[in-house]
């Protein structure tokens, strides 16, 4: 136990503003560390992880010759990185820094001051136990290839796709149809300003297909994917195509990949009461824009409809189905309205919706001109949906829609010729394979999950994997396009930067203990582990590995050290948590 | 049971005057700065709503049109500038062609033409009976007394019978807004000494015009201005209503002035005068939001008023200073306009003379028949369905 | 193919000829007819029908401000007699922005362009001019922030302007961000970090861009930096100046609801991390040195200089990025909420303020109290320890927005922020009620949807229905409200009313858009290249737009904006096409380009 004498330790712990300070007695958890042994000052602050917090603990390292750190505040998810990078300015080793997550996992879970305090204590005391036995661990830097695989053509891959081809990078464009565009490719016109979608993709398309640095692949899939950032393989394979000499699949060297699979329409036949198809004249929007598009608009037994009704959120903003706003909705309905009353004047269009979601550049005006052409706003309960009905013969109308409208609070029923569903936006089926694939995680919606929901709303907790466009959650086309801008950017910066720095934190073996009985290699999630025929060995490609620790605990003749998180590190942390206040004092002592 | 939307029905308010209410978003900024409006009778919003929906079945049924004086807040306040304000103005309209049984009335809002047809039909035949009867034994020299031209007695008659044929329309239409709103719009029980209970309602509402005043409060114009005309038109026109229905012999008899009548037909004058050149200049210069739309009708109604009074005063300057073929004449012109005035009334805005105080009345008689309805339900927690 | 072109106009635009626009597609090759339909006309599918026969049309172009419109009855048209639906092509002045100088040439070369059915935004790359490796950024919100450290991570150097004392803009004021309720601080004060610690970020704060001349690739920028009068370097915001200044005036980043010294630090977490004078309130700099100065003297590490002087400092730059933000409608002209005479009337941003941990009651939610101001003998109402938490908080959306008489358009935050408030509130003060009032409930994040949800369950009174009068009835607010879904109309005493005002451009906005020729639209907001393709260019080379600038947005799209502006400066730097202004190219060239270009 070299380290336990000779270390000197610096404890910080942070109020948060008052995130962690109105519950925890900071001053108090400050004063009870400070007697510890080897423990050479503690000190609390408003916000650690703010410049002149971070510039306090450089500072004290150089003036205290500090060799071990511990920062009590929030999780290290949040601020691991920019303590450690404090401990770096400092020319202290990062990994000399141990942070005790008293924010989080104290102060926001607990009422009692008291309780909140003792916990924090114990919290602190375990990190510090454990900051005792780091050791200083070297990161190392790979190479990062320039090319880059998008899997999904749509207008989100498209955008980076061209991004990164037009900064003279080769892209590779992986499209499981047999054409590009995506569900964009369906839409005739874009809201709020009706502009052609079809020219925003022709432009796309053909400046893709023209580039010499963008190798699409249609009807394929990316079954593989190996390595690590910077160095990615990845195997594309044509979807039903027969294995033989022409379509054997390719293997592409990338560094990094954006993920951008886009989304697929909700399935109106699962709300049973709209009769979606039964009634033959309840369609999808999908539908209507394709009748659009064939510039008739007509109900299946060819008439012009009188009365047209649209009933938004169908799948989206329910208990039942999906909780969430499938955002586009709103402003598309307001097209169909404006679309169909150019086409048939005449018409009358009631619009049944939850919340009119106008929020976009241009919406609100959208909305205001779809009143002056007096279409009917009609306002529902979230749970409480529409029915319709058939019409009896001798009404004007095919059938009639029931609901609660709220805004009158009255019953009423709404006639219509021709009923359009707004159907939502849902995860695609196959999202949980690529997820697999790539290993990113999804949210319940099955969405894809960025590695921070405000400020790196395009990356993943998997370097290297970027996430684009409605795969991640809901959105227009410009907040698409700015997102699949954005993952390129990233990428951009990385390969300008040529390298990249890769976690030390990895698992080792030590070949003297191995008994080579390969447990570990099946048991590993990133596939890291290999075998030496020779040495009748197994080894660990540490760039491969994320330390997640499975082979250590798996390893029967525990043969296997996991980096920054040995054993022994491990134990004493538990042994910290459990103190006893005497044997404290006892160190304190002695 | 569902009530079925009807789409159209907004196409059809325009021709009333609801041109902006398609723009109404029901956000309730009118309702929350509307003076009248309370925890029974709720408005603008609501009404705009059911209008919005095409309820007329409901709407036929309501009284909230009636309870709005127009102070305008609503309208400067509305967001959207759906012009709530203008909404309940046509609404009102919408109403009266709705009491009305004839059917002229609607007529009247839907076409400019017909009304004005109409009136110069009535104002033809007027005349030409007038002046028939003149002829055939009178003199146009002489005004008063034997051989007259119009002699008062027959005057007299003839102003009764246009003003009973006046009073039967109103009151066939008032029953059936009473119907409408306390048969056909009222679910719970009324008790009939409710009725008498209120009854004072009526004239207090009629001669004060007491809510108006309330709008005031909320209006920019100074000293209840415009309350304070309308009153002493509307007491004008009364008053002289009253004079030429039962003292118009009186009136005529000369030369000598009889200022136990007269008096009180000056100070009518004064307040018409006042209250026309009032209106119809506002109503130019839309200087206040209730005066920015004119429906048709209205200036029908000011300018006609304002030949009226002005005819009135001459035949009446004529016949004091001796020149009584002029009086004569002009007196014909005057019967000429009054006739199609009076008889228009009943299918124009301006039955709102009676149907507004009945609305307060009717309006109080529900308030308590609610309140009733409630301390019900609070005792007896069983019956509630 | 034989193509009718049609003009639609959707309203009169001023600086368009269209006759002569008409003229000269009339000469446009393949072009059989030429037809002006005027203002918002209802075209007759009967008489486009017969035009299409008769001139047996194959193609068909409408032009206007939003042909979009009229596309419909067209398609029904082509479909009635038989035609291909999918050669009608739109002509859109508004989303290829013909507007401003050169709006007729560009009108000409959009219609050139429709008519041989080629995507305009596919002809009109401009390029060419060598690009200069630096980048200019006006602006260090978040936008700002996540745009510098994007392109400087790649290596590239930034110049980031910031016209206050710090960087962070309005995200710094925050308390916590909806739906996730992280504090801004927490996430927002890293970056800002590594943004003074940055070595390719050159941050230049109180400073404002006077001049850019020059063209794409290499603008000169004149830059003028106001004295700070604070050495940045040795200053180590020791706070002993700020304790001897004696004057007081309103903070600006605590949204004026506390007082700060003439010299001072915005906030602790400022970057730089450095003291600097505010010279419009400083007795000795208005005195020209005659009075007090005590702060100099007393500064230990003597870092303080007031008689420092501006200067100007030219750079030059390939690209420039506009993250100018916004600021909050004045609504001191929206009397009928009593902001300004009833005390306990605050803005958003007030509130974010007062409730944010760091601010002037350390995150206490209590209402104002009476006090006399010693110097003026006027009693005021302030922010004080002895305020006492409001027994109940009414909470007003769309204040200004939503409204044809101020904002027309919707803010896009407020709905969120105000259900965070709600949050906050209940969260801090025992058994209080809170009241919102909305028009329409836009959660339409991710996540947002279930926080509104979870506002509710919380216990939260959130009311349909939009309210337009705060009263005062001796000593009581009162607000009245209807409230529709339950068909009432209600009033409730409330001790404090948070507006949730609408946002609008910063002031400047409009000055830098004549500076740099930019568009913006009828809100004043910047104006897009082109609405869906690129959100964040503007139609002049190498200039572009990001986050709250360009429309209203909340922070995840205003940092994906962000990052993808970045993402057009490094293609620019790396792509060695150059880039140019979109009116550098002619009309000649554009139909020449157009001609022989070929579309999949």
């Amino acid at each position: 136990m070299e380290a336990r004498k000779n270390c000197r330790i610096g404890v910080y712990i942070c109020m948060c503003g008052t995130n962690i300070a109105k519950i925890v007695d900071v001053e108090a958890v400050a004063k009870f560390v400070s007697g510890l042994p080897n423990v050479v000052l503690a000190r609390t602050y408003k916000y650690m992880c703010s410049n002149p917090g971070q510039e306090m603990i450089t500072q004290d390292i150089k003036e205290n010759q500090l060799s071990r750190v511990v920062v009590a505040a929030c999780s290290p998810n949040m601020h691991e990185r920019t303590f450690r990078s404090a401990l770096r300015s400092a020319g202290l080793n990062q990994y000399l820094l141990e942070m005790a997550n008293i924010r989080e996992q104290c102060s926001w879970v607990h009422k009692d001051t008291k309780e909140a305090t003792e916990k924090a204590m114990a919290l602190v005391y375990a990190a510090i136990c454990r900051v005792e036995l780091h050791d200083a661990l070297e990161s190392m830097s790979v190479d990062m290839c320039p090319n880059t695989l998008v899997i999904g053509g749509g207008i989100a891959g498209m955008t980076a796709a061209l991004e990164l081809a037009d900064a003279g990078n080769s892209v590779h464009l992986v499209e499981k149809n047999n054409h590009l565009g995506g569900n964009l490719a369906r839409v005739d016109l874009t809201a709020p300003y009706l502009y052609s979608a079809r020219d925003l993709l022709t432009e796309r398309i053909t400046r893709i297909m023209d580039h010499k640095k963008v190798h699409v692949y249609l009807e394929s899939k990316v079954t593989e994917l190996t390595g690590y950032i910077g160095n990615f393989k990845a195997t594309i394979r044509l979807i039903n195509g027969k294995p033989s000499e022409e379509n054997k699949p390719v293997e592409v060297e990338i560094g990094n990949v954006v993920v951008s699979t886009g989304y697929k329409e909700f399935d109106a036949s699962r709300i049973i009461h709209y009769g979606y198809g039964k009634l033959p004249n309840v369609i999808t929007s999908f539908e209507l824009e394709k009748m659009i598009r064939a510039g008739r608009i007509e109900t299946k037994e060819g008439k012009i409809p009188r009365y047209v009704a649209i009933i938004h959120c169908v799948g989206s903003r329910s208990q039942e189905f999906h909780t969430y706003c499938s955002r586009v909705c709103c402003m598309t309905a307001l097209k169909y309205a404006s679309e169909i009353k150019s086409a048939n004047p005449a018409c009358y269009i009631s619009d049944i919706y939850i919340d009119m979601h106008a929020f976009g550049k241009g919406h609100e005006d959208f909305y205001r001109q779809s009143s002056e052409a007096k279409t009917l706003f009609l306002m529902y309960e979230k749970d409480d949906r529409p029915v319709i009905h058939k019409a009896s013969p001798k009404d004007d109308c095919e059938m009639l829609i029931e609901v609660n409208e709220k805004l009158s609070r009255e019953l009423i029923e709404i006639p219509a010729d021709l009923v359009v569903l707004m159907v939502g936006m849902e995860a695609r089926e196959d999202s949980h394979e690529i997820a697999r694939i790539v290993n990113i995680s999804q949210d319940k919606d099955g969405w894809f999950i960025e590695s921070h929901p405000k400020l790196e709303p395009v990356a993943t907790t998997t370097d290297g994997i970027f996430i684009a466009g409605t795969c991640v959650a809901p959105k227009d086309i410009p907040d698409t396009v700015a997102q699949a801008r954005a993952a390129a950017a990233r990428i951009l910066a990385r390969i300008a930067k040529g390298k990249i720095e890769v976690d030390a934190v990895y698992s080792e073996v030590n070949e003297e203990k191995c008994s080579g009985c390969r447990f570990c290699n099946q048991l590993c999630p990133y596939s890291a582990i290999e075998f030496n025929e020779e040495t009748r060995h197994s080894y660990i490609i540490s760039a491969l590995c994320k330390g997640c620790g499975v082979c250590v605990a798996a390893c029967p003749s525990s043969a296997i050290k996991g980096r920054h998180f040995t054993d022994q590190q491990i134990l004493a942390q538990v042994d910290g948590l459990f103190y006893e206040i005497e044997d404290v004092k006892q160190k304190t002592l002695g | 049971m569902a009530i079925r939307v009807n789409p159209r029905f907004i196409d059809d308010l325009e021709r009333f005057g609801a041109e902006d209410v398609k723009m109404c978003y029901q956000c309730g900024d009118c309702s929350t700065v509307c003076p009248h409006a309370d925890d029974v009778y709720k408005f603008p919003r609501k009404s705009m709503r059911l209008l919005q929906m095409g309820l007329a079945r409901k709407i036929e049924t309501t009284l909230e049109p009636w309870l709005c004086y127009y102070c305008g807040q609503c309208s400067t306040q509305c967001p959207r500038e759906a012009d709530p304000g203008e909404t309940m103005m046509s609404l009102r309209r919408w109403l009266i062609s709705r009491y009305d049984f004839t059917g002229i009335a609607r007529q009247f809002f839907k076409s400019r033409i017909t009304e004005v047809l109409a009136i110069f039909l009535i104002a033809l035949l007027t005349g030409i009976f007038l002046l028939y009867y003149g002829f055939s034994g009178g003199s146009i020299h002489i005004y008063d007394g034997e051989g007259a031209f119009l002699p008062s007695p027959f005057i007299h008659k003839f102003d009764l019978t246009v003003g009973s044929i006046l009073a039967i329309f109103l009151v066939i239409n008032a029953i059936r807004m009473w119907y409408l709103v306390m048969i056909k719009g009222t679910k719970f029980a009324v008790p009939w000494w409710l009725y008498l209970k209120e009854l004072y309602q009526l004239p207090w509402h009629f001669f004060t015009q007491k809510r108006y005043s309330e709008c005031e409060k909320k209006r920019e114009h100074p000293f209840f201005m415009p309350w304070f005309i309308h009153l002493g038109l509307m007491l004008g026109y009364v008053t002289m209503l009253v004079l030429v229905m039962v003292f118009v012999e009186q009136l005529q008899s000369g030369p000598a002035i009889q200022w136990s009548v007269h008096i009180f037909g000056y100070l009518a004058s004064i307040g018409l005068i006042a209250g026309t050149i009032y209106f119809i200049r506002n109503r130019v210069k839309k200087n206040y939001v209730q005066y920015k739309k004119s429906h048709g009708t209205d200036w029908v109604f000011v300018i006609l008023l304002f030949l009226i009074v002005l005819t009135g005063i001459t035949q009446h300057v004529f016949h004091r200073t001796g020149l009584y073929e002029w009086a004569n004449i002009t007196y014909v012109i005057h019967l000429i306009c009054v006739v199609p005035w009076l008889l228009r009334m009943p299918f124009s805005k301006w039955a709102h003379l009676i149907y507004r105080p009945l609305a307060m009345y009717l309006a109080a008689i529900r308030r308590d028949a609610l309140a009733l309805q409630e301390k019900l339900i609070y005792s007896y927690p069983i019956n509630i369905k | 193919m034989r193509t009718g072109v049609y003009f639609c106009q959707m309203e009169e635009s001023r600086n368009l000829n269209i006759d002569s626009i008409a003229k000269y597609s009339a000469n446009l090759p393949e072009v059989e007819t030429v037809q002006i339909l005027g203002l918002k006309p209802h075209p007759e599918v009967k008489i486009l029908c017969e035009q299409i026969k008769s001139n047996n049309l194959g193609r068909i172009v409408i032009a206007g401000d939003m042909p979009g419109y009229f596309k419909p009855v067209f398609t029904k048209a082509m479909a009635m007699t038989g035609g291909n639906t999918n050669e009608i092509r739109l002509a859109s002045f508004q989303e290829h922005g013909a507007r401003g100088e050169n709006a007729m040439d560009r009108a000409k070369a959009i219609v050139a362009c429709a008519t041989m059915g080629v995507p305009f935004s596919l002809v009109a790359v401009p390029g060419g001019n060598p690009v200069n490796h630096s980048t200019l950024i006006i602006g260090s919100g978040i936008a700002g922030i996540q745009s510098a450290l994007e392109i400087a991570n790649a290596g590239k150097q930034v110049y980031l302007v910031e016209q206050t004392g710090t960087i962070g803009g309005h995200m710094a004021m925050f308390d916590k961000t909806f739906p996730t309720l992280d504090c801004a601080a927490c996430i927002l004060t890293p970056k800002m970090v590594s943004v003074g610690q940055h070595e390719m970020i050159r941050l230049l704060t109180k400073s404002k861009v006077v001049a850019v001349t020059g063209k794409p690739g290499s603008y000169r920028v004149k830059i003028k930096q106001s004295a700070r009068y604070v050495d940045i370097k040795s200053c180590v915001a020791c706070n002993q100046c700020s304790e001897v200044c004696p004057v007081k005036v309103e903070s600006e980043f605590d949204a004026g609801i506390s007082l700060r010294k003439a010299i001072y630090i915005p906030f602790p977490q400022a970057v730089p991390n450095a003291y600097l004078v505010d010279e419009i309130n400083c007795t000795y700099i208005l005195s020209e040195g005659k009075k007090c100065g005590t702060c100099m003297k007393k500064c230990p590490k003597e870092c303080i200089n007031l008689n420092e002087i501006d200067r100007t400092i030219d750079i030059e730059v390939g690209n420039i990025i506009l993250a100018t933000g916004y600021e909050l409608l004045d609504i001191s002209k929206i009397e009928q909420y009593g902001y300004g005479t009833y005390p306990n009337v605050l803005t958003s941003l007030e509130f974010e303020r007062l409730t944010n941990a760091s601010g002037t009651t350390g995150g206490r939610i209590i209402t104002k109290t009476k006090h006399i101001n010693k110097k003026t003998q006027k009693e005021e109402w302030i922010f004080s320890p002895e305020g006492i938490p409001p027994r109940s908080v009414a909470l007003i959306h769309c204040v200004g927005s939503r409204n044809k008489k101020y904002n027309p358009y919707c803010s896009r935050v407020c709905c969120m922020y105000s259900l965070k408030f709600a949050h906050l509130i209940k969260e801090k003060i025992p058994n209080v009620t809170v009241y919102e009032f909305y028009i329409d409930m836009r959660a339409f994040g991710k996540g947002y949807e279930e926080f509104a949800e979870r506002i509710k369950q919380e216990g939260t009174f959130v009311i349909r229905g939009h309210t337009a009068s705060v009263a005062m009835n001796n000593g009581q607010m009162i607000v009245r409200g209807e409230d529709i879904f339950n068909d009432k109309l209600v009033e409730f005493k409330v001790d404090m009313v948070v507006l949730a005002v609408g946002l609008i451009p910063a002031h400047g906005t409009e000055e830098l858009s004549r500076m740099l020729g930019i568009q913006r639209d009828t809100d004043g907001w910047f104006s897009e290249l082109d609405y869906n393709g690129s959100p964040t260019d503007t139609d002049k080379g190498g200039i572009y737009v990001a986050g709250m600038c360009q429309a209203p947005k909340d922070i995840p799209d205003t940092v994906a904006q962000a990052s993808a502006v970045a993402a057009g400066v490094l293609r620019s730097l790396t792509s060695g096409k150059g880039i140019g202004h979109l009116s550098s190219l002619s009309l000649s060239e554009i139909e020449e380009r157009a001609k022989n270009m070929h579309t999949i």
